[in-house]
C-alpha cells in the first residue's frame, strides 16, 4: 500500500523531469551542437547495474569500453575521440526514463544501449525528442519495432525471429503439446503470444496451454499445476533466469519428464544453479550468438579478457557491435547530426559484425543472423543447433 | 483437487507464519509494520550466511542442521526486530499514525537496498536444499520435506498461540492491546512487553525465510516485498489482531491463489487474491475471526 503511493510519487517526478527535458531540449539543442564540435563524441549507454538485472550492465558496458578504446587507439572518429557515458536503468521504467533524461543532458550523440525491453521502451520518445539516434544492442520485444520510429535501430534479434527459432526447434523435436509460460513483462509475453500464433497456424504441434505467472515469487505450484494438466511434452518459457530457475525445479518436482526451453532472457548459469544441476541438465534456450557460441571470435575474448580481467558475458558482443556501427554511422554522416547519422545507419550494407554482415530491412531490425539453440550440459549453455 | 489443496496449504503456511507478526505487532501497537517482509528476506540471508559458515554438510545430516540454522536465525531476525522497533517506532510512538506509517516504509527500503549493498543485486542459491522424492497421498504428489517444513510451522505457530493465551507474558501482550495507559498504571513495563512481541514476530518471519530459501532454493533482497503485501492480506481476511484468525487466513490465502489460479489462469492470481482483500476490506474489515476492537491481541 505505501510502495505503491511512493511509486506514484516516483512517477510523477519521472513525468515532470521528462517534461522539462524535452521543453530544456528544443532550446539548447542546436546551441550544443555548434559549441560541441571539438571535444569528444559521447555515446550514451543505459543498462542495468542494480535490480534483478544487475548481473548483465557490466558485460555490456565493459564490451562498449573496449570498442571505444579499440577506436580511438585508431585515431577516434572524425578526428575526435569517442567518449562512453553510462546510466543505469534498474531494469525499471522509471529509472530508465530518468538515466536516459540524464544521458541526453550531457549531450550523448548516439545511444547505444537498451537490455530490458520493458525499460528501453519508455526511453524511446526521451532520445527521439532530442534527436538522437538508437542502436540497441540487446532489448528486442516486438513492441520496440511496432512503433516504426526512425531514431529506432535493433541490432538483436527480435521476438518474432525468437519465436520462429522456438517454433524450428519443436517442430524439429517432434513435440505434440506445447505449453508456453510467460511472466507478463512486454519482452517476455510477446514471444510467447508470437509463438503461439505459429503453433496455430502449421499443422504440426499445438499449443497446450499459454500460462502467465507473477514474477519475484517463489512458488508457482498453482501455475505448475495448471501445466501439468494439460499433459504437455514440450515446455518454452520465454521470461527472466531467476522465475526461470525456479519454474523448471518445480516442473520436475511436480514429475515433468518432457523437454523444457527458455528464452534469451533465461540465458544465464545462474538458472541451473536455481533450478539444481540435475533439473537443468538438457534444457534448450533460444539465444542469439553469445560469446562462447560465437566462431572466430577467439581473439576478441583474449582481448576482452585482458582488459577487465574476466570473461565477456550475454550481450558482450551485441554491445561492442553497437559501438562499432554507432562510430562507422557517424564516420559515414560525417557529422554527429541526428538525421545524418539515422541516414547513414539505413545505408549500412554489409557491415561486419559478430552476427554477420549488416543490413537494416526498412523495420530497422536485422536482415539476416538471428537465433541459434543452446542446451545446458553440467550447468553452463553450449551450442545445440546454430538452426541454418 | 487434492493437488490444489495440498498445494494451497503449503503456500498458506508460509504467508500464516509471516502474518503473524503483522497481526501482533497490529493487535499491541496499532503499526502496520511495512518492514516485516524485510524481516523475512534477513532471515533467508542469515540462514545463507550461516549455512556458508557450516560448510558442507551431508544430505542425511540436511534437516538437523537446518533446524540448528533455524533456531539461530530465529535468534538473529528476533533480536533486529527489537532493534527496528527501538530505533524507527519507539521514538515515534505518540506520534501521529500517518508518520509511523511513513517510517515503517522507509524501514522497509532501508532493510531491502541495506541488503543489496551487503550481499549484492544478484539472487544467491541456498547451499542445502530441499528436494526430495514425491509421494502420492489422496492423489496429491507430497515431498516428506514439504510435510517436515508444515509440521515446523505448525508448531511455531502452536507454541505462539500457546504463549499469548496461557502466559503471563501472554496476559501483559493481551492488557497491552486492550488499554496500555491503563497496563503501564498496573505495572506492567510496556516497552519491555513490546520489544519482545516485535522478538517473536520478526523470529517467526526469519524462520519462514530460511524455509523458503531451503525449499526454493533462490533468495534476493527483494522476495520480502511480494510476501510482505501478501501476509498482509492473510492478517486482514483472517482478522488483523487475532492470532487463530491470522493463522486461518494465511491458509486461506493460499488456497484461494491456487483455486483461482486454477479457475481464472496464472494471469489472474493476483487480482483474484487482492480482489479479495479489497472485498474483505469493505464487507467485514475486522476479518474472518476479527472480534469486537477493543479485545484485539
Amino acid at each position: 500500500m505505501g510502495k505503491s503511493r511512493i511509486a506514484l510519487v516516483w512517477s510523477l517526478a519521472a513525468a515532470v523531469g521528462m517534461l522539462t527535458a524535452g521543453c530544456g531540449q528544443g532550446l539548447l539543442g542546436g546551441g550544443s551542437e555548434e559549441g560541441g564540435d571539438k571535444g569528444p563524441i559521447a555515446l550514451g549507454m543505459l543498462v542495468p547495474q542494480s535490480g534483478s538485472e544487475a548481473a548483465i550492465g557490466p558485460y555490456m558496458k565493459n564490451a562498449a569500453q573496449l570498442a571505444v578504446d579499440e577506436i580511438n587507439g585508431k585515431g577516434g572518429v572524425l578526428g575526435r575521440k569517442l567518449e562512453l557515458k553510462v546510466a543505469d536503468d534498474a531494469c525499471d521504467a522509471q529509472t530508465a526514463v530518468a538515466g536516459a533524461n540524464k544521458l541526453v543532458t550531457e549531450g550523448v550523440k548516439v545511444s547505444v544501449g537498451g537490455y530490458c525491453s520493458g525499460a528501453t521502451l519508455p526511453t524511446l520518445p526521451v532520445f527521439g525528442k532530442a534527436n538522437i539516434p538508437m542502436i540497441i544492442p540487446a532489448a528486442n520485444s516486438q513492441e520496440l519495432v511496432d512503433q516504426h520510429l526512425k531514431h529506432v535501430f535493433l541490432i538483436n534479434g527480435t521476438g518474432t525471429q525468437q519465436a520462429t527459432a522456438a517454433m524450428a526447434w519443436i517442430t524439429k523435436q517432434g513435440a505434440k503439446n506445447v505449453a508456453l509460460v510467460h511472466d507478463n513483462t512486454s519482452y517476455s509475453k510477446d514471444i510467447a503470444v508470437r509463438t503461439q500464433k505459429l503453433l496455430d497456424e502449421q499443422g504440426g504441434p499445438e499449443t497446450a496451454i499459454l500460462e502467465a505467472v507473477t514474477p519475484k515469487e517463489s512458488d508457482y505450484s498453482a501455475n505448475i499445476h495448471n501445466i501439468m494438466a494439460k499433459n504437455p511434452d514440450f515446455v518454452y518459457w520465454t521470461g527472466y533466469f531467476q522465475e526461470g530457475g525456479l519454474i523448471i525445479r518445480q516442473l520436475r518436482q511436480a514429475g515433468y519428464k518432457g523437454a523444457i526451453m527458455v528464452g534469451d532472457g533465461s540465458v544465464s548459469e545462474k538458472i541451473a544453479e536455481i533450478a539444481g544441476a540435475e533439473a537443468a541438465e538438457g534444457v534448450y534456450a533460444t539465444m542469439t550468438q553469445t560469446p562462447e557460441t560465437l566462431q572466430g571470435a577467439e581473439t576478441w575474448i583474449a582481448d576482452y579478457t585482458k582488459k577487465f580481467g574476466s570473461p565477456p558475458g550475454p550481450y558482450s558482443n551485441q554491445a561492442y557491435d553497437a559501438v562499432r556501427l554507432a562510430a562507422e554511422a557517424v564516420k559515414n554522416a560525417g557529422s554527429t547530426d541526428g538525421a545524418k547519422v539515422i541516414s547513414a545507419l539505413e545505408a549500412v550494407n554489409g557491415f561486419a559484425m559478430f552476427s554477420g554482415p549488416l543490413k537494416f530491412t526498412p523495420d530497422h531490425t536485422l536482415s539476416t543472423g538471428g537465433f541459434q539453440i543452446l542446451v545446458v550440459k553440467s550447468g553452463k549453455f553450449a551450442l545445440q543447433d546454430a538452426l541454418k | 483437487m487434492s493437488q490444489l489443496i495440498w498445494n494451497g496449504l503449503f503456500v498458506g503456511s508460509f504467508y500464516a507464519l509471516v502474518a503473524l507478526g503483522y497481526s501482533m505487532v497490529y493487535g499491541i501497537m496499532k503499526l502496520l509494520n511495512f518492514a516485516h517482509g524485510d524481516i523475512y528476506m534477513l532471515g533467508a540471508f542469515t540462514g545463507f550466511a550461516v549455512l556458508g559458515a557450516v560448510g558442507g554438510v551431508s544430505p542425511g545430516m540436511a534437516l538437523p542442521v537446518l533446524l540448528g540454522v533455524l533456531v539461530v536465525t530465529m535468534a538473529v531476525t528476533g533480536l533486529s526486530g527489537v532493534v527496528l522497533e527501538r530505533v524507527a517506532y519507539r521514538p515515534l510512538r505518540n506520534a501521529p499514525r500517518l508518520s509511523l506509517l511513513i517510517t515503517a516504509v522507509g524501514a522497509s527500503f532501508a532493510l531491502e537496498y541495506g541488503m543489496r549493498a551487503a550481499a549484492g543485486a544478484d539472487p544467491q542459491v541456498y547451499p542445502l536444499r530441499l528436494g526430495g522424492t514425491a509421494v502420492q497421498v489422496l492423489g496429491a504428489r507430497v515431498t516428506l520435506q514439504q510435510i517436515a517444513l508444515i509440521i515446523v510451522a505448525v508448531a511455531l505457530m502452536a507454541g505462539l498461540n500457546l504463549l499469548v493465551t496461557r502466559t503471563r507474558e501472554g496476559r501483559a501482550m493481551r492488557a497491552i492491546a486492550l488499554d496500555p495507559r491503563t497496563s503501564a498504571l498496573m505495572g506492567i513495563n510496556v516497552n519491555a512487553v513490546i520489544s519482545r512481541t516485535f522478538f517473536l514476530g520478526s523470529a517467526l518471519a526469519g524462520a519462514a525465510g530460511v524455509m523458503a530459501g531451503a525449499y526454493y532454493g533462490k533468495i534476493d533482497f527483494l522476495m520480502g516485498f511480494l510476501i510482505g503485501l501478501k501476509a498482509f492480506t492473510s492478517a486482514v481476511i483472517g482478522g488483523i489482531g487475532n492470532i487463530p484468525g491470522t493463522m486461518l487466513g494465511g491458509l486461506l490465502l493460499g488456497l484461494l491463489e491456487s483455486f483461482g489460479t486454477y479457475w481464472l489462469g496464472g494471469e489472474w492470481r493476483d487480482v483474484f487474491a487482492f480482489g479479495v482483500l479489497i472485498l474483505f476490506l469493505s464487507v467485514r474489515p475486522t476479518g474472518l475471526l476479527g472480534e469486537r476492537v477493543t479485545e484485539r491481541v
